[in-house]
């Protein structure tokens, strides 16, 4: 993910090949000869100081300098495109320019198209994305926004501004129609795209919820037909769980009996740990054949650990020593004694 | 558990090269090349990730420490004399405005579009800890209004006061600023609480915001910010806390990525290892895998950390690269605090300062 804007991939500017005959700085326009030009101080020692080259150095100072006077004019506005374009990710431009269209009654329509092609240029840029919603909010018109999104999301389909965004416009704008459908789409390109299921449950519960028995069902068939398809998919898995665990996964009817099926013909550390899920939400129900439960589920830690989810050895077996502490008896405990020695 | 002696000579062969991290930061803050210009407005940032990089290398001689702190000072959106600006006071992250150098001493000067930045309040104040200095020039009531203003209803924040995005990683950084000024009458604190476990996912990460994707990122913000304000035992419920471990700990493929389904990136072996640190159950992940993961992604010519082995290496990723070693007791490097995300030492000093600021209230 992004921090601020700090995810350091320098931008490559796509610049025009044509090199003016003479210069074209605001420093030598006529136009511009009322404005003293203002540059940056760092004082006599700067740090992290980054080294402008004469033009960038110039549109800058001269942006400092109409910001400064708050002049709201025309020339103002073209010369935030100018200071963007140098550097998209400059906040107070992005706000000067939102104060100028507002302030001149710039047409936000064409203000829409160049927000546009400088998300597709850059997707990652947190201060474009916060300007279109500023100015959808602003048009009050929401009706280009699925599509570009999923545009955006046909370049990188789990854009993390480009799913904030389209929940933004799907709740403010009442946009459910049709969110499903879109959802299904792109789990049949890529059924391991967390953004998508994570989508998924954004839309249901939003809309007919979990707690209708039709809606429930069907969405754990869903699920359960996704991991048959592809059991290797964390995404899958944690949907299922997400799904059922407020109510008690153990509570299912036939769901251990289900996976337990699915086990045998194509297992994965997921729907192990999936089955350590119900059998610890069993131990907590009470009930009948406590003691069989533990050693099942210790075992099934201990396979874990050992063979299927290597990596996690040492969690696992802090899992098994938990649960042992938490239900185990002290008859119990002398049998599984060789697996769980180092509690 | 006892290591046998291949798996030890294997820990050995990757080696890890602190003299060129030490020169990759000390590079980082002189002079960078044009097309790094998107960094302008959050350069702040920048500083703390080499000033922090520098004290968890044990190496923060080599920085000329009274320089760099009137640097900093110069950043601060200090009141005006007639005081009508306290809601756009804190630190900025660059001289970018224009606003003429002046290193805290006097009022602040009358500008239109001139305001603090929460993650650069956030990163100012915590790299003048780590340059050992006492904090004498903040202005801690214009930062903690200017704090406030940034609060929504929902609990989270934005960065600065004309509007911008609001998340998770405010909601950290407001959280670390009260921290630090030892004051959280900046900010609403049930709100913000509210807030984190409104962005509870159902897979049972934490996401930037309700509804939202859970990501290492947002899910560190919120935990590490539960712990800043000590409330982590009183949000969260025993069956919660073990949800969350179970997510941060299936983050691990080698190193560790933020989501489910993405790749490995060498940053979360920070934000997710400190997490599972925050959650006691750091000593449960695999310390040779990630560390090899971290150390595949060393730039043995120019120093530093990538994301990705064979990919250029940046501020960020070294910094977070050499927490992550920091975290698994890789030698010689400093204990980083998990929550706060300074060394120890740094950590020390500012508990020291803390005690000062009560006896003086006495």
């Amino acid at each position: 993910m992004i921090i601020i804007d700090v995810y350091q991939t320098p931008h490559t500017r796509k610049t025009l090949n044509c090199k003016p005959l003479k210069s074209h700085h605001f420093r030598d326009r006529k136009e511009w000869a009322d404005i003293e030009p203002v540059p940056q101080d760092d004082g006599p020692s700067p740090v992290v100081k980054i080294a402008y080259s004469e033009k960038f150095t110039d549109v800058y100072n001269y942006f400092r300098a109409v910001l400064k006077n708050d002049e709201k004019s025309e020339r103002a506005f073209s010369l935030t495109a100018e200071a963007i374009e140098l550097n998209a990710a400059n906040y107070t431009v992005w706000h000067y320019r939102r104060v100028l269209l507002q302030a001149l009654h710039k047409d936000l329509r064409e203000e829409m198209k160049y927000i546009t092609a400088i998300i597709e240029d850059q997707p990652k840029n947190y201060q474009v994305w916060h300007h279109r919603r500023m100015v959808v909010e602003w048009l009050n018109d929401p009706s280009e926004e699925l599509d570009f999104i999923a545009d955006i999301l046909s370049q990188d389909a789990k854009n993390y501004h480009a799913w904030q965004h389209r929940q933004w416009v799907i709740q403010a704008y009442n946009l459910w129609d049709g969110e499903l459908e879109y959802v299904e789409q792109l789990l049949e390109e890529d059924v391991r795209n967390n953004s998508a299921w994570n989508q998924r449950h954004f839309v249901i519960s939003h809309t007919t919820g979990y707690s209708e028995p039709a809606v429930l069902d069907r969405e754990v068939q869903y699920t359960i037909e996704q991991v048959r398809k592809a059991p290797h998919n964390e995404s899958a898995w944690n949907y299922l769980k997400g799904i059922l665990q407020d109510r008690g996964i153990s509570a299912y009817t036939g769901l251990l009996e289900q996976v337990q099926e699915l086990q045998k013909a194509n297992s994965s550390p997921y729907l192990m740990a999936f089955l350590v899920d119900i059998y610890e939400d069993m131990l907590e129900s009470g009930g009948t054949s406590q003691e069989d439960t533990l050693n099942k589920v210790i075992e099934l830690c201990e396979l874990l650990a050992r063979e299927k989810d290597t990596i996690r050895r040492e969690y696992w077996r802090y899992v098994a020593c938990s649960l042992q502490n938490k239900f185990g008896t002290s008859r119990g405990a002398t049998r599984r004694f060789q697996q769980i020695q180092s509690c | 558990m006892a290591e046998d002696e291949s798996s030890l000579a294997e820990f050995e062969q990757v080696d890890f090269l602190k003299d060129r991290h030490v020169r990759f930061f000390q590079r980082c803050l002189q002079v960078l090349p044009e097309r790094y210009s998107s960094l302008e407005t959050s350069r702040l940032t920048i500083v703390f990730f080499a000033l922090s990089g520098l004290d968890v290398l044990n190496a923060l001689d080599v920085v000329d420490k009274p320089s760099l702190i009137e640097w900093i000072y110069s950043l601060q959106v200090l009141p005006t004399e007639d005081q009508s600006n306290l809601g756009r006071c804190g630190f900025r992250g660059s001289s970018h405005l224009g606003v003429p150098y002046n290193p805290s001493k006097g009022p602040g000067f009358p500008h239109p579009y001139d305001s603090g930045h929460v993650a650069m309040t956030y990163t100012g104040l915590a790299c003048l800890i780590i340059l050992g200095d006492d904090l004498g020039r903040v202005n801690k009531e214009a930062c903690l209004a200017g704090l406030k203003a940034l609060q929504l209803e929902d609990g989270s924040f934005y960065a600065v006061p004309e509007g911008s995005e609001n998340d998770m990683r405010f909601v950290y950084c407001a959280a670390c600023i009260c921290y630090m000024l030892s004051d959280w009458s900046g900010m609403d604190i049930q709100r913000a609480v509210q807030y984190i476990r409104n962005s509870m996912s159902y897979d049972n990460g934490i996401g930037q915001g309700a509804g939202l994707e859970s990501h290492g990122g947002s899910t560190f913000c919120a935990i590490a910010t539960l712990c800043l304000m000590g409330k982590l035992q009183e949000t969260l419920s025993e069956r919660e806390l073990n949800r969350i471990r179970r997510w941060c700990i299936l983050r691990q493929q080698s190193g560790f990525h933020g989501r489910p389904n993405k790749p490995v990136d060498t940053c979360y072996s920070f934000w997710v290892g400190a997490t599972l640190q925050l959650l006691d159950v750091f000593q449960y992940s695999n310390f040779e895998k990630n560390r090899n993961y971290i150390l595949s992604t060393q730039d043995r010519l120019v120093g530093g950390f990538a994301k990705w082995p064979d990919s250029h290496p940046d501020a960020l990723h070294a910094y977070f690269g050499i927490c992550g070693l920091s975290l698994i007791g890789e030698p010689g490097l400093r204990r980083v605090h998990p929550a706060l995300n300074v060394s120890e030492r740094a950590f020390e000093h500012l508990q020291q300062l803390h005690r000062t600021w009560r006896e003086a209230c006495t």
